[in-house]
């Protein structure tokens, strides 16, 4: 029918998307095609080196590692979030806004100072292990700060929020009488959280937990911090491929690798959304 | 009293210093359909949440065969309850809503698969078996969940406003669905509405609530007919109330004319009462019935089974309404304004305390 959507209203959206998203990521992608300098630098000759090089086993070795750290991350943080939205879900629905701005409040401060504050945290001589030496604990401890764990611990602290606030919303929205008509049909609490609950919620998860892995395989900072330059992910590659190295077309091929990856997890999760929500048929007769 | 299936004990429930339901007692027996019937805050849903499990009685109890069963949780009570919402799983197709019960019970694969079939059968929708909730109208869905809650077999099967979310003319197939159905399976139905309506087509006996007491129970007829208090007489149907007071044993209205009718030994002399006659007992003419009153045509409605008519009355402060039926109202051409006479007798008019 005639009735006319105001399309014109995503211009600015769309304008501001093109200029400072696709047109960049559009040359990094050509980029990706050029040859390196003997000096740094681009040479304008075409090749599918920098492409074949990212599938070199040294390199592919660290893309398989940034997605298993991402994947411990993504998982830790996903039922740490969930167990917290279906807390704060339970709670009477006027003190549910207040514990929302708590969980995300973090989220207000900077990244990086929150990610210094670990390291204070996770020190040789840092809280932990001033805590533990005061319980009596006066062996040497494992070193807590740049390790694998570390880095993961502060990949799910920062994007935690983000998993409550996925996972919350589908948890208020559910209605009391569906969880009440399984428990009226014989289900016990435990049976109607897998059965019902969880179901209904799978798509708040799923979004939530795409969300920290996007975020935290390309994530260099907390790896540099946390991590201590003991090991890489790709994001802290492709940082030395720009600004140390000065290789930018392989640097250009492993972030166009790394695009793949999340836009393949985001278009997979979307449908995955799409489907679990009921495909939106409406056929109903009658 | 012992043939009672369900006995509810003295029950209330208390919400901090709110009394949602206020001590009230009721015997519901097997395979009796019955309905409370109440306006909102009457305390129904309360009751009913308490029959189902999910709300714990304050005072009181609860005993279904005889055992108490107020602090038995919903899903160890042989009692269903058919949501207002229906509640259906959004996330399962019809057939895994009818058989989610059944799983609970352990029952074998294959009779879980005939007893889906059987549901699915009775509530005439076998070809949905693979649809998904939002892909079904609301008359379906609420076969559905009538479909999922009996399935299960319970000794009782609540339902909460079942017919609300329905368009009118459905409605009414439904009631006569539901009655075929309670009949066939042979369950005790208890239904919550606020639709007087629904409750006199449906139910065996009703229960009238209000402020979480129970004003009166009874058959449709015995309600309609004979209802015990003014609130009772005007929610259900439609009642003319006239002002009288009781002097030297006879009823005298405002305008000193006497009424005829039988009055309840609890009224006194001297006090003040209220005079009822329903719309339908009004014949058109002074006749030879005892009570009359004339008046003038204020109003005239037609529903094409009857004209229903409101006359302006020294008699009552509020509009009088008669009922007339197509017969009727073709033998007298009435148009607004004109002055006529209407009477009824002494038996169709009760007293109520004023």
């Amino acid at each position: 029918m005639a009735d006319r959507k105001p399309l014109y209203l995503m211009t600015p959206a769309l304008v501001w998307l093109s200029l400072f998203m696709v047109i960049p990521c559009l040359l990094i992608l050509a980029l990706a095609f050029f040859r390196r300098g003997i000096y740094g630098g681009i040479e304008y000759d075409f090749t599918f080196e920098n492409i074949a090089l990212v599938f070199d086993p040294l390199y592919a070795g660290i893309f398989i590692k940034s997605a298993i750290i991402a994947g411990q991350a993504a998982l830790i943080a996903s039922v740490v979030g969930y167990a917290a939205a279906y807390a704060i879900a339970a709670m009477p629905k006027s003190r549910q806004p207040l514990l929302l701005f708590l969980a995300i409040l973090p989220f207000w401060s900077n990244y990086l100072v929150r990610t210094y504050a670990w390291i204070v945290l996770l020190n040789r001589e840092g809280l932990i292990v001033s805590v533990a030496r005061a319980l009596g604990y006066n062996q040497e401890l494992p070193s807590l700060l740049y390790t694998e764990t570390a880095v993961i611990v502060g990949l799910v602290y920062n994007y935690l929020p983000f998993v409550i606030l996925a996972c919350y919303a589908p948890l208020a929205r559910m209605n009391a009488e569906i969880t009440e008509a399984s428990r009226d049909l014989g289900a016990g609490g435990w049976t109607t959280f897998r059965r019902i609950t969880l179901p209904m919620t799978v798509p708040g998860i799923a979004t939530g937990f795409v969300f920290v892995f996007v975020l935290s395989i390309g994530n260099f900072v907390t790896p540099a911090l946390l991590g201590g330059g003991q090991f890489q992910m790709i994001g802290n590659l492709v940082y030395a491929q720009f600004l140390t190295a000065n290789d930018w077309p392989f640097g250009a091929a492993l972030s166009m690798a790394l695009i793949a990856i999340m836009m393949g997890l985001l278009t997979l999760q979307t449908f995955a959304t799409e489907r679990a929500s009921g495909g939106r048929v409406r056929d109903a007769d009658g | 009293m012992t043939s009672a299936l369900l006995s509810i004990r003295n029950v209330e429930k208390h919400f901090n210093k709110y009394h949602a339901v206020d001590g009230i007692s009721l015997d519901i027996r097997e395979n009796e359909f019955f309905a409370l019937l109440g306006p909102s805050g009457s305390g129904k849903t309360t009751l009913l949440r308490m029959l189902a499990g999910f709300e714990t009685p304050t005072v009181g109890t609860i005993l279904l065969d005889g055992k108490d069963v107020s602090r038995i949780p919903p899903n160890h009570r042989p009692i269903n309850l058919m949501f207002q919402s229906y509640a259906l799983f959004p996330h399962m197709t019809v057939a895994q809503n009818i058989a989610y019960g059944l799983e609970m019970e352990k029952l074998p694969r294959a009779e879980i698969k005939s007893r889906v079939e059987e549901m699915m059968e009775m509530v005439q929708l076998p070809h949905l078996a693979g649809r998904k909730p939002d892909q079904l109208s609301g008359g379906q869905r609420q076969r559905v969940a009538l479909a999922r809650s009996l399935a299960k077999r319970p000794r009782v099967l609540l339902l909460d406003e079942p017919l609300g979310a329905l368009d009118k003319k459905l409605r009414g197939e439904m009631q006569l669905e539901l009655k075929r159905i309670q009949h066939q399976f042979g369950i005790t139905f208890i239904v919550v509405t606020h639709d007087q309506e629904e409750a006199l087509v449906m139910a065996d006996r009703i229960a009238i609530l209000r402020d979480g007491k129970l004003l009166q129970h009874g058959t449709p007829l015995e309600i309609y007919e004979y209802p015990q208090t003014r609130f009772a007489a005007d929610f259900i149907g439609v009642m003319n109330f006239f002002p009288a007071r009781l002097v030297d044993g006879a009823l005298r209205a405002a305008d000193g004319s006497a009424f005829r009718a039988t009055v309840p030994d609890t009224i006194g002399a001297g006090e003040e009462v209220l005079a009822a006659v329903r719309p339908e007992r009004l014949h058109l003419g002074a006749g030879e019935t005892e009570n009359r009153l004339t008046g003038t045509v204020r109003a005239m409605a037609y529903h094409g089974l009857d004209l229903q008519v409101h006359l302006d009355t020294p008699l009552s402060p509020q509009p009088v309404m008669l009922r007339l039926t197509a017969d009727a109202a073709e033998g007298h051409a009435l148009s607004i304004g004109d002055t006529i006479t209407a009477g009824w007798s002494a038996r169709d008019t009760r007293v109520f305390a004023g």
